[in-house]
């Protein structure tokens, strides 16, 4: 079965994968994490990424973030297919191209929340656009805590930087994977609102991996994961409807 | 997990192998100095022996006064005559042993480096001849010559050849007529060996009618003691009979003499290294066992004793000193040559055949590396054990209170100001004995700044770190940020490579210091127009010279000086004294008087002295008074105080007498150097190349300078024992340099995640490379800093005393900056493993890392 119907191809994909494949160890160990999977992340599109643990959720963000590499399979994003990139060039690509929000230790310590979210920026020698910058920092709303360290945040406020971060230069896309998996609900309403808001507002692209229906109902689409394998992929409406893709009997 | 644990392990084994190595190089040296001492001392041993082979008794001049080198000056021939009399001797002979004697190679310059003896022998009967002639034999007439095979070979000389002689008479040729060696023994150590007939070796070394030595061989009903006992009784008060045994001790006996302070000199070193160890190992351990609070509190909540958690830390430390003493000792076997050589570098030969290892050598090896080891894990474990387990499960414990941190403050002022007062009471002699409260105090001011240091990191790092930031961005502000995160692991790093820059910049300030007041005082002192001495710096010349160059057309004045030792009743033996021609001496030498001129210097009587003020002070001389000079021939001088004068860098010694009393000093043949003024109008130059050619024909173990060129030559043999001091401290900085790898290595392993998440959001490798790079030079700068400033307290403090001597403090700038951008390549040489490795992290890994 390919669930990968037309309609949600319609609008330009800004990252789109083909035949990955991602086999980990070798022999009776051998774990195959992602089994052919296709899919296209159309631009300016919230796309959910679910299903059970062990899934090979992550494993397909990493590949489609060039922070692991298909056993076999291509991917292209924004044009530039990442096979022949070496490491150096994957590296600028994610930089210029690419945001990131991970589950927990998103921000360096030692720099203020200012310095983490100019990060990237700075990397690549750049200055950063003072209107973005003042735009997302009032969305992020996070004014007064600029030169605050990370660990005197909360866990919600550590992670809008990271998506302000992420979001600052104006990247292709933006992955993240279980923003709100650590945090309580009113902090994941906050993370899942900005992120909604950087779709919505800025057009980003954001691909979300989440094991909580509730979050996943926040974005465009839900893409569904069993042993590597695309099961599901329906457009999102509410929790509900998320929590019934999800179970076995629409798996299977 | 288990990649996880593999990883952990490896982490370890790098951090075990660091930590051993800072051992293993202190050891070596440890070990090494024991080594090589012990084989130089046996070298000689075995020379000594076999040149005694065959000799029941020798008769020696008794030594009248302690001398640095235990030389004697000859005595009578007639003595001969008085020994063979004795009841026992079956045979005596009289010996010349000069250790002045060169051989003058094909350019015309004498052989040999600096401090290895040349020993001109005389033939005797063949039972005392220790010599095995691998070529020819003994020589058999007054034009002939035996050398030693070393020499020989060295020099390409055949059988047959002409060999030129210097002695302290005209340099003669000799037919070469046999090769030798001693016994088994091939090397002397650079030490040449010129072997003629008793006539002429009396006449080269100036002796005539005189002896070195009587060698005397029992008849068959006397033992050694009975026959030294009965020639005691039998000879002049002058000289004294030992026996064959007894001579090789107390021959060997000089040598430990100077072996004992080369030892002990190693042995500082050796100490240096050992200490800069320590700050690494307890460093290491204090990280490690951080690291480790949560899994010792949670042992502990599981019912494990403190003692049992400081035990398995201790057995850790314990295991890692005795593995790397072991190490050391093995080392030290392959660095004891490796000191040899750099000697012989520089033109300091020893002999050193085989290896010798004491079983002294590899107890002290093992128990200083062990100790060390096992007292600086001590500590870091105490501490850790005394975190409360509840707290110490949380994470982030911190393991200094701030009433702790305010205590250490405290205790790192009080130290340093006690280690101040040690150094200060040490070195003007409350304290005695003085070089040990120097060294004391010094380890107190390292251990306190240590202590104090975490507190300067923070600033020093802003300061240092700024400009890498404005230059360098983002990788230099959180390289910045990294090396302030733990002030206390980047102070005690930092503090590491502190200990061996201090004494860097301490010795370059202190010989700079030194330098610019030896040319002070040779423009002041001397003013004669030029300077005949030894070419090797330091040996004697023959009085002739001074005959020899006043004969030459434009030479005004010819002045010759004579430095030797002697003691003065009344204070501590072995001081110096210059012997002066008080006729022309004044034309050359200007003393910088306190009371008299220089009249009083030209009108010097043979029972007249003038004295170095501050010596006349410290033992209550003062014009007018006499003191007693005993002479190296047992004489002894009633001197009448006639003048005092200042002498910043003894140059003149004690005082200065009259040459007229050069015999009874023992010293009539010899000169230290030979000053010349030229007549007015005469062509310098002219007149020097006259001198160097006629004079050094005749004469060809002198070397002419002026003014500058002996100025030169000063600083270059200061430089080249620089040289040998910096070769010697840079294994304690190698040592400090182990701490920042280790440091950095450890600190990567810990921010791995972070390492992982600046690799996702888009850093180069090059550019977390650069992080690592950056941290690893402001740790090395703040290290430089404070090195270079303690070095500049030690110069100063240490200088105090001489500072009224006219000792001038002068700062190498160049140097010291120098030093400071050593000190940044050291921090990029360090950082290249650890960044190398940060770079490389798999980013996945990296980020899933617990
Ligand atoms: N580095 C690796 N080496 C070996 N196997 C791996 C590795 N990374 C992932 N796997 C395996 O691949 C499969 C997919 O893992 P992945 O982390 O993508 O799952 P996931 O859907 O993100 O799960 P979770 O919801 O628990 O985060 C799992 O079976 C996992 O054990
Ligand atoms: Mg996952």
């Amino acid at each position: 079965m390919n669930p990968l119907s037309a309609d949600h191809t319609n609008s330009a994909a800004i990252v789109s994968a083909r035949g990955l494949r991602r086999d980990f160890g070798e022999g009776e160990a051998a774990v195959r994490a992602l089994d052919d999977v296709s899919v296209d992340l159309p631009k300016g599109r919230f796309t959910a990424i679910m299903g059970p643990s062990g899934s090979g959720k992550s494993t397909l963000m990493h590949v489609l973030a060039g922070l692991d590499r298909p056993t076999a399979g291509t991917i292209t994003i924004d044009g530039t297919e990442l096979g022949p990139l070496n490491d150096a060039e994957l590296t600028r690509l994610r930089r210029d191209k690419l945001g990131f929000v991970f589950q927990f230790f998103n921000l360096l310590p030692v720099l203020t929340a200012e310095e983490n979210i100019l990060l990237p920026l700075k990397l690549a020698g750049r200055e950063a656009d003072q209107e973005r910058k003042s735009t997302l920092i009032d969305a992020v709303g996070l004014g007064d805590r600029l030169s605050h360290r990370p660990a005197e945040l909360s866990g919600g406020q550590q992670q809008r930087v990271a998506i302000a971060r992420a979001l600052l230069s104006e990247p292709a896309v933006v992955f993240a994977d279980e923003p709100t998996g650590n945090l309580d609900t009113t902090s994941s309403g906050e993370v899942l609102a900005l992120l909604r808001r950087a779709v919505d507002e800025f057009g980003q692209t954001v691909a979300m991996v989440t094991h909580d229906p509730q979050a996943a109902a926040s974005a465009d689409r839900v893409l569904v994961l069993v042993d590597g394998r695309i099961v599901s992929d329906e457009p999102a409406r509410d929790a509900d409807q998320v929590q019934s893709l999800m179970r076995p009997s629409a798996i299977s | 997990m288990s990649a996880v644990a593999l990883r952990n392990l490896a982490a370890r084994k790098l951090r075990t192998l660091l930590t051993s190595l800072a051992i293993v190089l202190g050891v070596m040296m440890v070990a090494g100095t024991y080594i090589l001492t012990d084989t130089i001392d046996s070298s000689f041993e075995r020379i000594f022996t076999q040149s005694n082979q065959g000799v029941d008794a020798v008769v020696k001049t008794k030594q009248a006064v302690e001398t640095d080198d235990g030389t004697v000056p000859p005595f009578d021939a007639s003595v001969l005559h008085r020994v063979e009399r004795s009841p026992g001797v079956a045979v005596a002979a009289g010996v010349i042993a000069d250790p002045q004697v060169s051989i003058i190679d094909s350019d015309g310059e004498p052989i040999g480096g600096m401090g290895a003896p040349s020993f001109g022998f005389s033939t005797g009967p063949e039972r005392f001849d220790p010599l095995t002639y691998v070529e020819g034999g003994p020589p058999q007439a007054d034009a002939e010559i035996v050398i030693d095979k070393a020499t020989a070979d060295a020099e390409g000389f055949e059988l047959g050849d002409a060999i030129e002689v210097a002695g302290k008479a005209e340099a003669s040729e000799y037919e070469l007529a046999g090769i030798a060696t001693l016994g088994e023994v091939d090397s002397f150590g650079g030490a040449t060996l010129a072997l003629l007939t008793l006539p002429e070796a009396q006449r080269i070394t100036g002796k005539r009618g005189q002896f070195d030595q009587i060698t005397i061989a029992a008849d068959e009903q006397t033992t050694p003691e009975q026959l030294t006992a009965s020639l005691s009784d039998s000879l002049p008060k002058t000289v004294q009979a030992e026996t064959g045994e007894e001579d090789v001790q107390s021959q060997r006996e000089d040598i430990g003499v100077f072996l004992g302070f080369l030892q002990t000199a190693l042995l500082v070193f050796a100490g240096v290294a050992l200490f800069v160890a320590a700050f690494l190992i307890f460093n290491t351990f204090s990280i490690t066992v951080a690291q480790r609070t949560r899994e010792f509190a949670m042992l502990r909540t599981l019912g494990a004793g403190r003692r049992q958690i400081i035990a398995a830390v201790v057995l850790e430390a314990l295991v890692i000193g005795l593995l790397a003493s072991v190490l050391g000792l093995a080392a030290g076997i392959g660095f004891s040559p490796a000191v040899g050589a750099l000697f012989g570098g520089v033109g300091i030969d020893l002999p050193t055949s085989g290896t010798i290892i004491e079983l002294r050598t590899v107890i002290v090896s093992l128990v200083i590396g062990t100790a060390i080891a096992v007292l600086s894990a001590l500590l870091p474990a105490l501490r850790a054990t005394r975190v409360p387990p509840v707290q110490g499960l949380r994470e982030g414990a911190v393991l200094e209170t701030p009433r702790e941190r305010g205590r250490r403050n405290v205790a790192g002022v009080v130290l340093s100001a006690l280690g101040l007062a040690a150094m200060l009471l040490g070195l003007f002699g409350v304290l005695s004995p003085g070089e040990l409260w120097l060294g004391i105090g010094a380890i107190a001011v390292f251990i306190g700044v240590a202590l104090l240091s975490p507190r300067l990191v923070t600033p020093m790092a802003s300061v240092i770190g700024r400009p890498l930031e404005r230059l360098r961005g983002i990788p230099g502000r959180i390289a910045r940020e990294n090396a302030i995160r733990n002030p206390g692991r980047t102070a005690v790093t930092a503090a590491a490579l502190m200990i061996g820059l201090a004494l860097v910049s301490f010795v370059a300030i202190f010989a700079s210091g030194l330098r610019s007041s030896i040319e002070g005082a040779i423009d002041k002192t001397i003013v004669g127009d030029l300077f005949i001495a030894n070419s090797d710096g330091f040996s004697d010349i023959p009085v002739g010279v001074t005959d020899a160059v006043a004969e030459i057309d434009g030479v005004a004045t010819v002045s010759p000086t004579r430095y030797t030792q002697n003691e003065v009743e009344g204070t501590e033996g072995g001081g110096y004294l210059t012997l002066v021609d008080p006729e022309t001496a004044p034309d050359v030498l200007t003393l910088d008087w306190e009371q008299g001129s220089q009249e009083v210097l030209g009108e010097l009587g043979a029972s007249e002295a003038v004295i170095d003020e501050k010596w006349g002070t410290d033992n209550g001389f003062s014009v007018g008074d006499e003191f007693t000079a005993r002479t190296v021939s047992g004489e002894e001088l009633e001197l009448t105080v006639s003048g005092t004068f200042t002498d910043t860098t003894d140059y003149i010694g004690d005082y200065a007498a009259s040459d007229a009393n050069a015999a009874a000093y023992g010293e009539e043949r010899n000169a230290t150097s030979v000053l010349v003024n030229l007549a007015a109008g005469s062509d310098a130059a002219a007149v020097r190349s006259e001198i160097e050619a006629a004079v050094g024909e005749r004469f060809p173990t002198i070397e002419t300078q002026d003014q500058q060129q002996l100025k030169d030559s000063i600083g270059e043999q200061l430089n080249t024992l620089l040289g040998v001091v910096y070769a010697l401290l840079f294994l304690a900085v190698i040592v400090s340099l182990f701490g920042i790898v280790n440091t950095l290595a450890l600190s990567i392993h810990e921010r791995t995640r972070e390492l992982g998440l600046l690799r996702a959001v888009g850093t180069s490798r090059s550019q977390v490379r650069r992080i690592v790079r950056y941290e690893a030079v402001i740790t090395a700068l703040i290290g430089a800093v404070l090195g270079l400033a303690l070095g500049v307290v030690f110069a100063v403090v240490v200088s105090r005393p001489l500072a009224d001597e006219g000792f001038v403090l002068s700062i190498p700038v160049p140097t010291l900056i120098a030093l400071l951008a050593l000190a940044v390549l050291a921090g990029v040489l360090a950082a290249i493993g650890p960044a190398r490795r940060a770079s490389r992290l798999d980013v996945l890994q990296a980020l899933s890392y617990e």
